[in-house]
């Protein structure tokens, strides 16, 4: 009897061992897919210190349930809906400082060195002007490499939904882009 | 496929692979080349997606998990030690209250097998040798005072009555010796005034500090030794 229940118990060995392999997956995890979700993070929040922090609670959270991540194929758009639920319970935490974010304050200080630099800082601008519904399933589709169908699942959209308003964000960048000459004149004056 | 169909749906993911797509775009050198600024396009949008990433987040993220991995394990090193501290407790106090809760329920039971147990040490032949003085002595504790030793007096001392200090009297009585016990007022006996067994008569008397239990065989008058209890204790306040 005694044995019995004691003897379920797994060895220390084992257990270490069962530890170190997570430690791994969770070190691939984390190697293979911070950028990715940093990103994402970031543009959902607009800021640098939010999204990290936002990237850190959901690897927190991963780490925890990682036992539970069966797919590998799946941790991407498992993490992102980790994620996901985070960033809406920030807001349910912080619903009074909530307030409208200057534009000015969501440029990135990076100086701008190069053509490429001032095209990337001039898109980044029109992107984050884009309405948020449009720009998170573009953000899915372009950083996270999602279908329209995993983004709709993602997003709890129907697909037409989904592919609706990603052709929406497109045109609407790319009429930006195509009054860029004016528009970049005018930001270089 | 249509124009605007054709727009839409490349608008909506430029790398499709859809056959239907593929098929316009050989078909018609307009949408091929709309196909590619659009695909150029999603480039230009790839890269200014890709803001900067804080070059050290990743070992962040990995020291973070590794302090706060190691946290709970002490957490739950913590949580068994004081689970094991909690057995160990239940398990001391059961034994506790084994050990030292009473087995008997009234006073009679308890006397009789009291009597019952140093049965073997006295006998009714012993002899009487314990002084007025030495009695007295003992009894002060229990406020009380007796005029005379009522008898021959073969033994007197403190003993444990199931678990309370008691004063034991044994003395010389018509066949067999007669106990008598005096007990302070108890809380976990039942009080009960007269009792018997076999072999065995008992009478309690409840006085203001105490009470005392007679203990003597059948052929003892238990009534005249508690009347002479009656007259030769005087209590003090």
């Amino acid at each position: 009897m005694i044995k019995k229940i004691f003897g379920n118990k797994k060895s220390s060995a084992q257990v270490s061992s069962n530890m170190a392999t997570k430690q791994v997956r969770y070190e691939a995890l984390v190697k293979g897919l911070h950028a990715d979700l940093y990103r994402y993070a970031y543009w959902l929040c607009h800021e640098k210190q939010v999204a990290e922090d936002l990237v850190q609670e959901t690897f927190l959270r991963a780490w925890r349930a990682l036992d539970s991540l069966k797919d590998e194929k799946a941790a991407k758009s498992w993490l992102i809906t980790i994620l996901r639920r985070e960033n809406a319970r920030r807001f349910e935490r912080k619903r009074f400082e909530m307030s409208e974010y200057e534009e000015a304050t969501i440029t990135d200080t990076q100086s701008l060195s190069s053509e490429q630099d001032i095209e990337n800082h001039w898109l980044r601008e029109k992107i984050n002007s884009l309405p948020e519904e449009y720009r998170e399933p573009l953000v899915l589709q372009v950083i996270g490499g999602f279908s329209g169908e995993e983004i709709a699942n993602l997003l709890s959209l129907n697909k037409n939904t989904v592919m609706t308003r990603l052709f929406r964000a497109r045109n609407q960048l790319k009429e930006a882009l195509e009054k860029e000459p004016e528009a970049r004149s005018t930001y270089n004056g | 496929m249509d124009d605007l169909q054709f727009r839409r749906s490349i608008y909506a993911d430029p790398h499709s692979k859809d056959e239907k797509l593929e098929q316009a775009k050989a078909e018609d050198p307009k949408k091929k080349k709309f196909a590619q600024d659009i695909e150029q396009l999603d480039l230009k949008i790839l890269e200014a997606l890709k803001v900067p990433v804080p070059e050290d987040l990743s070992n962040k993220l990995i020291l973070r998990q590794t302090l706060n991995s190691h946290q709970q394990q002490t957490k739950k090193k913590r949580v068994h030690l004081a689970l094991a501290a909690s057995v160990a407790f239940a398990f001391g106090l059961t034994i506790n209250m084994m050990n030292f809760s009473s087995a008997y329920n009234n006073i009679g039971d308890y006397a009789f097998a009291h009597v019952a147990h140093e049965a073997d040490h006295f006998s009714n032949t012993g002899e009487a040798n314990v002084t007025l003085a030495s009695l007295n002595k003992k009894m002060a504790s229990f406020n009380g005072s007796f005029d005379t030793t009522m008898g021959e007096l073969m033994f007197a001392d403190y003993c444990r009555f199931d678990g309370m200090k008691s004063l034991h009297l044994v003395f010389k009585g018509t066949n067999n010796p007669v106990n008598v016990f005096v007990i302070p007022q108890s809380e976990h006996l039942e009080f009960n005034s007269d009792f018997s067994n076999n072999d065995l008569q008992g009478k309690t008397q409840r006085f203001k500090d105490a009470n005392i239990i007679i203990v003597g065989d059948k052929s003892e008058q238990l009534k005249t030794w508690q009347q002479n209890i009656k007259q030769n204790v005087s209590w003090s306040i």
